[in-house]
């Protein structure tokens, strides 16, 4: 059966919660930025584009064009609550909802969409409820996969609605730029570009072993791509706690930080997320892996195996410190990243010696304090060394916490 | 030098120490061995953990020497050919080896990096039958740990306990535990605790394979030195303590039962087939005079199984790891065994009926 997919995308959301969260705000250009020193533009709303504000400018770049413009702190747990109501909307229409970011969410409406007079009615449907409910508007896109309503959305947005239909994906593609598709970024389309590939079209023609040869076996993902082919599955959520390939936590810090007592303090931070959240789900891991994004947005990861799986903080930081001296820090961290793979289920098995006992009932304890009276009720003292707070979530935050790859 | 070694010889001190010359070190001299010939003739391997040393037969000896040989290279050529291998050292740091019509040119190190054999000072000494070492090492490496963090359980350890005339062999991974005595005459006065490398015990118990006899043990604060006939076996003790294992053997588990061990091992082994990928999770439940065995997994399904056994008390249920239960009765040798219980969450202990000298204690899974 021909799959038909939907990818609701948030116009400009985390400003859009805002104007709907402060009436104020409405109809005015605003920026959103992260908590403490970061000064750089996360989202702007549409009133602010339109005056040329763009995501990643700093704050007086943005002013420099748009004088009139309102800077709002961003505010993690507003987002984090809209979209899981969201998320309730979208289950209305159909039980296989992956909520892929904090703002985007795939629909898999193949088996559900004659109930509701077909993807092009439910795509109106979900729009007119986001608005009533939220007051924020979506861009709606169909395909018959992932990649292609990633692409209807991206070319219909802010507050679109658009159905490429299997046969029209080619006339589509045809005269596309090659960095519109979805996981092509700048790099990849100067590397094409050299190879004389510009659009999809001229990229889907490309014979496979011009490819290959070239990008390895990306090349082969790359010409199905462009011929607008993806059979990625739509994961519902809680689905994919049955087959977790890792568990990992990232952040972009409050500002750029060299020092190292300051890095590692977040990197303490992020291990204790990530192996709590790991005890929640009765995981523990053997592979760490430490992902680094520089000031200039350069990123890159270092790992490394332990040699038993573990899901305490401390065996955590103390692996990734190690990836971290193995590593000369050429430019200030902008974000830094932690995850945990190979995991395996926890088995319950008990320790016969106490102090390995002592251990086990520390964390357990801690947990059952933050559970009970909110997250980083207790900490270790050693993450009070950041004072701020982190600013604003990443995009790829999602509810359910467990990604299945990196 | 200038020698001559029967080709069989050579393969068989070779093979003898190839597990212990460092294949993946950093320091290229591990990966080689020393060949001492003079009036008494020596060869010599070490990984820093362990070291050992043993006489070599030289079929005859032309101009005596010293020469630090590649391990892995010379036990491999001499595989190849047939019978006298005649080595004649041009310098310090090539030798020509040849056998029949082959002729080998190689490259050797210097015999003064070679680590030296560590000064043995204040040494006290005991004796052990080989048969009971073998035995004691067997029944006990299989629950020590392999990789953990806490280094000191990757071990085995000795205990020696001069007032009780005892020595106590112990491996324990953390979860389950076994433990064989013997008596001792030892002479210490203080107690001593040897913590043995794994690898070390392992290499230890190859070497004991073909040996009769005793086997006398020298123990310095740092080293403990097994001679094994002629072979000298050396191993740098672990530092660090091992955890408190006396206080983790529970000595009066009130529900005891009576069991026969080849038939809770086979049960074992059918039920845990479908655990197997959840960590071997069984659960045990007894009840008056049968033990009921059971699994389940989602995605494969449950089996169950039962046992008689020799019971009379309240009924207990409780999860375990089936391949320690497994690995335990395993080692056990007696018709019957006695299985202790408690609590289901609290240590249990498998020892055999007409025996007291070797125990283990499992640690239950929380189920």
């Amino acid at each position: 059966m021909e799959r038909v997919i939907l990818l609701i995308d948030m116009d400009a959301f985390f400003a859009s919660v805002e104007q709907q969260s402060n009436p104020s705000l409405r109809g005015k250009p605003i920026a959103v930025v992260g908590a403490g020193k970061r000064t750089v533009v996360t989202t702007s709303s549409y009133e602010a584009r339109a005056r040329g504000v763009k995501t990643g400018m700093n704050l007086y770049e943005a002013k420099q064009v748009c004088p009139e413009l309102t800077v709002v702190v961003g505010n993690n747990h507003k987002y984090t609550y809209t979209c899981t109501k969201l998320r309730e909307l979208y289950l209305q229409y159909t039980p296989d909802v992956e909520i892929y970011s904090v703002d985007e969410a795939f629909l898999d409406v193949t088996t559900t969409e004659h109930l509701f007079g077909g993807p092009l009615q439910i795509g109106k449907m979900i729009k007119r409820e986001i608005k009533r409910r939220f007051g924020i508007n979506a861009t709606v896109g169909i395909g018959p996969n992932k990649l292609i309503a990633k692409l209807a959305a991206d070319l219909s947005k802010p507050d679109g609605l658009r159905w490429i239909k299997k046969q029209d994906v080619p006339h589509v593609l045809e005269n596309l730029p090659v960095e519109e598709l979805w996981g092509v970024g700048k790099r990849m389309a100067e590397h094409l570009g050299r190879l004389g590939i510009r659009t999809c079209g001229e990229l889907a023609r490309t014979p496979v072993g011009v490819l290959r040869s070239r990008f390895g076996i990306v090349g082969e993902h790359l010409k199905r791509m462009a011929q607008g082919l993806d059979d990625s599955p739509v994961v519902a959520d809680g689905e994919e706690t049955e087959d977790v390939k890792s568990i990992g936590h990232s952040m972009t810090l409050p500002e750029d930080v060299h020092r190292m007592p300051e890095i590692r303090a977040y990197l303490l931070l992020l291990c204790d997320r990530v192996s709590f959240r790991a005890r929640q789900y009765g995981y523990k891991g053997r592979t760490v892996t430490l992902i680094i994004r520089y000031r200039s947005f350069e990123t890159f990861s270092v790992r490394k195996k332990l040699d038993t799986p573990t899901d305490d903080s401390h065996r955590l930081f103390r692996a990734v410190c190690e990836l971290l001296d193995g590593l000369r820090l050429r430019e200030p961290v902008r974000l830094l990243g932690v995850s945990m793979g190979s995991l395996q289920r926890q088995s319950g098995q008990l320790a016969l010696f106490p102090e390995q006992d002592r251990r086990r009932r520390l964390l357990e304890t801690m947990d059952r304090i933050n559970l009970r009276h909110g997250l980083r009720s207790i900490v270790w003292a050693a993450t009070l060394e950041p004072k701020r707070q982190p600013g604003v979530i990443s995009p790829a935050w999602r509810p359910e916490g467990v990604h299945r790859s990196l | 030098m200038k020698v001559i070694i029967s080709r069989n010889e050579l393969v068989e001190k070779l093979s003898g120490i190839q597990s212990i010359v460092d294949k993946k070190s950093t320091m290229p001299i591990l990966s080689h061995f020393l060949l001492n010939v003079g009036e008494s003739s020596l060869i010599t391997a070490t990984d820093l953990e362990t070291a050992i040393t043993e006489p070599i037969e030289i079929s005859s000896i032309d101009e005596p020497g010293v020469l630090c040989l590649p391990a892995r290279r010379l036990y491999e050529i001499v595989r190849e050919v047939d019978g006298e291998v005649s080595l004649v050292s041009e310098d310090s740091e090539w030798v020509r080896i040849k056998a029949g019509k082959s002729s080998f040119r190689i490259a050797c190190m210097n015999p003064e990096d070679f680590p030296k054999w560590p000064e043995i000072k204040d040494k006290k000494a005991f004796t052990l039958s080989t048969e009971k070492l073998r035995e004691m090492i067997d029944r006990t490496l299989y629950s020590a740990g392999e990789s953990d963090t806490r280094y000191t359980l990757n071990s085995l350890l000795f205990h020696i306990k001069p007032q009780d005339g005892i020595l106590n062999v112990v491996g324990t991974d953390g979860h389950r535990l076994s433990l064989i005595k013997t008596p001792v005459q030892t002479g210490f006065e203080e107690e001593m605790k040897l913590i043995v490398p794994r690898k070390s015990a392992s290499e230890l118990r190859k070497f004991l394979a073909s040996h009769e006899g005793d086997v006398s043990i020298d123990v310095t604060q740092k080293h403990v030195i097994f001679n094994i006939g002629e072979i000298r076996f050396l191993v740098r003790l672990i530092e660090g303590s091992y955890p408190a294992y006396e206080q983790v053997i529970p000595l009066d588990n009130q529900k005891k039962l009576n069991i026969n061990r080849e038939e809770f091992l086979k049960a074992l082994k059918r039920v845990s087939i479908i655990s197997r990928e959840k960590s071997y999770a069984v659960k045990i439940d007894v009840t008056d005079s049968v033990l009921t065995i059971t699994a389940s997994h989602p995605d494969v399904g449950e089996a169950s199984d039962e046992v008689a056994i020799e019971y009379q008390g309240d009924e207990i249920s409780l999860g375990f790891n089936a391949r320690y239960l497994m690995d335990a009765l395993n080692y056990m040798e007696t018709e019957r065994v006695v299985f202790e219980l408690q609590e289901p969450l609290t240590p249990t202990l498998l020892r055999e009926t007409e025996r007291d000298d070797y125990l283990s204690v499992i640690m239950p899974m929380r189920i």
